[in-house]
């Protein structure tokens, strides 16, 4: 329809821009601050998204008076985007909590922090084994692994996820299973270096607004990038790119074996790299043979490989995805195109995908194939949604089958190493992994006496009952049941807190020391510059008081094997502060004291981290983070290349040193196209597809309360093409109801809004806790990642007059 | 597109009662003739407008009056003839400085037609 023409209308601004720039003040100097006016500056990474901005934060009498973008930030180059400039005011909502509260009689009650301590340290002593953690990709570093030493190492358990298993799980099984460790090679210089853009299933001008910007900035200065956009539906990014594949859901797994069917038919893949580098893989013949298996695969050869491409002809992609066979030939002529620099990025497109884990491999491995690897702009490169879904829930281990610095539950190895870092009785930490994410709010809400083995259950810095998929199962469930008891620490009341027995007001974002890590692995640090309101506390205090209150009460666990306190930290002379007491927690800095313990896991699978005071005066280092011999502290931008990455052998040009076939190799993998979970019938004729909004971060908790984001984007609202309301009779802005075999949502339908879905299609955000879009979606999961898909089920729509 | 389907509807539904029926959405008043006191017309400052340096689209989305902006180089611009003046745009701006600034409407020699 419009991209066209607007993309035109963007080469024009290209050349107007420059000029305007140059001459405008930015709006990243909001009412810039005259000296001596008593605002007290500092940095700190923007609070919302996995991009990483930096921010200098402005305070006056002890509130935050202003936000300015960092110039001296690499990532973003003092601009933000509209959540950005705003960040600030997310402190500021009129409702923050500020005290603890029991629920009573149905009704939450204010109570004292004694009396909250006690009571959680009281469930967990009941039932040690049937406690959880719901943690998060917005915890800080030094939270997460707070945490995740509690259960792990005090209370030899593993039931412990954060949310970042609906976001991210799909890319880590992704970058494990192909390269043998976590987290991308490559970094966001490869958006300024590369030739090709592939986005997939990205709308990167809405969630990743200021990466795209660096893009388009590109050709503001004249350089060229062709911009691809493979989507289920046009958004915003449709608008700036040079082609828009649009594809039938979950054909995206199709289109990748179409590239590689090509490469290999025309011959014009990269066999040296091949050759150097890589092995081929296929999903294993016996899943179950072993927990790892399904990460291994079986070998194939290349023979093998080849022949099980051989149906993905242009052709029968075209019949496969919708995608024109002559778009599957451009993909396939750029791939095999070695002069050219490729980077594709992805997000919750790929990885909310029950065959997430497999696109993510077929990314990886069309790359590999073709050599467009390593070199500055050639890259696969996942983007996390949360500021630290990479620092804290990957890299910290806080799911239920890691351990810290990439170790495994599994593995008796790594499960000895940390009970040595943690100096704890060998057999400390439990060899079963814990429940993950969907499963451990399905036994939350489900009885006791049915299997439902979790009855206490501690949420911190997320909102799961808004953020998780078919809510009625996993999480309104809940209700009714008096033996469950679900704990909420948050800095504001939200869906979650709604179903919460006991609520903790949390510090937040600047209220506290933090650490966070984004998407490039890019380490960052900040420091506490306001108070937090009324009696709200740090999170990680809140984790290490009930540590203590347990150990007070008895619980052999809370010691190590020397009898000391698990978290018993010290200050610079040597002696121990009682941190657990709220008063002291700020005699020392905790979260310099837990990051130079977390440190010492970093190397094992070279994701090296720097000290503390280094990232003091940084704006963030992408690890590994290796000493010079002057002393410095050197970054690396991308992994596995010789050119750049110190750990490569020299002469190697590239080497996978973490291969899982421990030859240095990567795996491509083979995996088939496959069909949906649940695909509209004649029920349920629409797909339904949903995700985010520029203007409001995940569930809105934060964004919904700051006026001009709020004012921006008020209502949910459900995404439907012209053809399809039309037919129906539907008016612009008419309340309708959607519908799935889950719940069914009252809300005002947007025709050629924001985004354009194809006919037969659905899009619902999923910001506004008034109209939760989670009521409708499936908990089907990747089996591998155990990620659910969020972007696509069956639904119908119908006159909301016209229902009971 | 049919009436039923023009952008009015969709942003009336969204700053009035939620289940509000669809006949019932109000229309854009009719705006004061130029010159009067009131008569004001809204003009982006493409300096402060987020659409410059990152990513917005709010003030086009929400206008009420089809026609009354459109993007010119990515950045949206007032058609003052058909703008009514409602101040929608600046009420939405989500520019850390307002980018929409409301003019007083002075007659023009160019619209005879008010
Ligand atoms: S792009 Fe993300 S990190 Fe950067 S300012 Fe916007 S929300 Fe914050
Ligand atoms: S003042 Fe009203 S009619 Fe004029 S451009 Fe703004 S929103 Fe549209
Ligand atoms: S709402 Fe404001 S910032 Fe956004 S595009 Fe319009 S004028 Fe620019």
């Amino acid at each position: 329809m419009m991209q066209r023409r607007e993309f035109n209308k963007m080469l024009a601004l290209a050349a107007a821009s420059a000029a305007v720039r140059a001459n405008a003040q930015s709006p990243a100097r909001v009412a810039p601050a005259p000296a001596g006016d008593g605002i007290a500056w500092d940095k700190a990474p923007c609070r919302f998204c996995g991009t990483g901005c930096h921010v200098r934060v402005g305070v006056k009498n002890g509130r935050v008076v202003a936000i300015e973008g960092d110039q001296l930030a690499d990532v973003n180059k003092g601009l933000l985007c509209v959540k950005g400039y705003h960040v600030g005011l997310a402190l500021y909502g009129k409702d923050r909590l500020t005290q603890p509260l029991l629920r009573r009689n149905g009704v939450l009650e204010p109570i004292s922090w004694e009396e909250a301590i006690e009571t959680i340290a009281q469930k967990v002593m009941a039932a040690p084994a049937q406690f959880a953690i719901y943690g998060s990709g917005q915890w800080t570093i030094p939270e997460g692994y707070a945490a995740n030493k509690f259960i792990k190492g005090g209370l030899s358990s593993n039931h412990i996820d954060p949310n970042a298993r609906l976001c991210m799980a799909s890319a880590v099984t992704g970058f494990l299973s192909v390269y043998g460790v976590d987290e991308p090679a490559g970094c966001y210089d490869d958006l300024d270096k590369c030739d090709v853009l592939l986005m997939w299933g990205n709308n990167m001008a809405e969630m990743h607004p200021v990466l795209f910007s660096r893009v388009i900035d590109r050709r503001t200065r004249g350089e060229k990038v062709t911009l691809i956009d493979l989507g289920t539906r046009r958004t915003r990014t449709t608008e700036f790119c040079d082609h828009y594949l649009e594809f039938r859901p979950n054909s995206d797994l199709a289109i990748m074996n179409g590239i590689a069917h090509l490469l290999i038919k025309k011959n014009t893949f990269d066999p040296k790299f091949v050759e150097k580098f890589c092995n081929f893989r296929q999903a294993p013949k016996d899943p179950a043979a072993s927990p790892a298996a399904p990460l291994l695969g079986d070998p194939m050869s290349f023979a093998e490989y080849k022949a099980a491409l051989e149906p993905y002809t242009p052709e029968h992609v075209e019949k496969l995805s919708g995608v024109p066979a002559e778009k599957i030939r451009l993909l396939g002529d750029l791939f095999a195109n070695k002069d050219i620099r490729i980077t594709s990025t992805w997000c919750m497109g790929f990885n909310q995908h029950t065959r997430g884990t497999n696109a993510n491999r077929l990314c990886h491995g069309i790359h590999l194939l073709s050599g467009h690897f390593g070199r500055p702009g050639d890259a696969p490169t996942s983007l996390t949604g949360q500021p630290s879904a990479c620092g804290t829930a990957r890299e910290v281990g806080t799911l239920c089958h890691f351990l810290p610095g990439g170790r495994l539950i599994l593995n008796a190895e790594h499960r000895k190493e940390t009970e040595k870092l943690w100096n704890l009785p060998e057999g400390r930490i439990n060899p079963k992994i814990g429940h993950h994410t969907v499963l451990m709010w399905e036994k939350f809400c489900t009885p006791a006496d049915k299997g439902g083995d979790i009855r206490t259950l501690w949420v911190q810095v997320t909102n799961p009952g808004q953020s998780l998929p078919n809510l009625n199962k996993l999480f309104k469930a809940k209700a009714g049941q008096p033996e469950k008891f679900l704990i909420v620490s948050d800095v504001y009341r939200t869906a979650t807190t709604e179903l919460a027995d006991l609520v903790l007001p949390s510090a937040m974002w600047v209220e506290k020391n933090g650490m966070y890590g984004n998407s490039e692995r890019r380490t960052q640090q900040w420091f506490r510059m306001v108070k937090p309101p009324g009696d709200a506390r740090d999170d990680a205090w809140q984790m290490i008081a009930v540590a203590r209150k347990l150990h007070d009460l008895g619980h052999a666990g809370m010691k190590d094997k020397d009898g000391r306190f698990l978290f018993a930290l010290k200050n610079d002379k040597g002696e121990e502060v009682p941190v657990w007491e709220w008063p002291r927690y700020y005699d020392i800095n905790v979260d310099k004291v837990l990051f130079e313990e977390y440190r010492a896991f970093s190397r094992y699978k070279h994701k090296d981290l720097a000290p503390y005071d280094v990232y003091v005066k940084s704006r963030g280092l992408r690890w590994p983070v290796v000493q010079q011999p002057d002393g410095t502290w050197r970054e690396t931008k991308f992994r596995f290349s010789e050119f750049d990455d110190p750990y490569v052998k020299k002469g190697a040009e590239i080497q996978f040193y973490h291969s899982v076939t421990k030859d240095d190799k990567a795996l491509i993998w083979f995996a088939p196209a496959e069909r949906a979970p649940e695909e509209p019938d004649a029920e349920f004729p629409f797909w339904l597809c949903t995700g985010r909004v520029l203007e409001h971060w995940h569930t809105g908790s934060m964004t919904r309360r700051v006026p001009q984001l709020h004012a921006a984007m008020p209502h949910a609202y459900v995404e439907m093409h012209p053809e399809d309301a039309r037919e129906r009779g539907f008016a612009n802005g008419e309340t309708i109801v959607v519908k799935t075999r889950r719940g069914e949502l009252k809300l005002p339908v947007w025709v050629d809004g924001r985004g354009h879905p194809p006919r037969g299609s659905l899009f619902i955000p999923f910001f506004d806790e008034r109209l939760m879009c989670n009521d409708l979606t499936i908990d089907a999961v990747d089996p591998i990642s155990k990620e659910p898909d969020y972007k696509k089920c069956a639904a119908t729509v119908a006159r909301a007059a016209a229902t009971p | 597109m049919s009436d039923a389907l023009s952008r009015r509807g969709f942003f009336a539904a969204f700053s009035t009662p939620f289940a509000r029926k669809v006949e019932a959405v109000p229309q854009p008043v009719a705006r004061p003739a130029a010159g009067s006191a009131e008569a004001k017309v809204a003009v982006v400052q493409g300096r402060f407008c987020l659409a410059l340096t990152s990513f917005c689209s709010v003030c086009i989305e929400r206008c009420p009056v089809p026609g009354a902006m459109k993007k010119e180089r990515g950045v949206p611009m007032v058609v003052a003839d058909v703008c009514t003046g409602c101040g929608v745009c600046r009420e939405v701006c989500p520019a850390p400085r307002n980018a929409v600034l409301m003019l007083p409407r002075r007659p023009s020699t160019r619209r005879h037609s008010v």
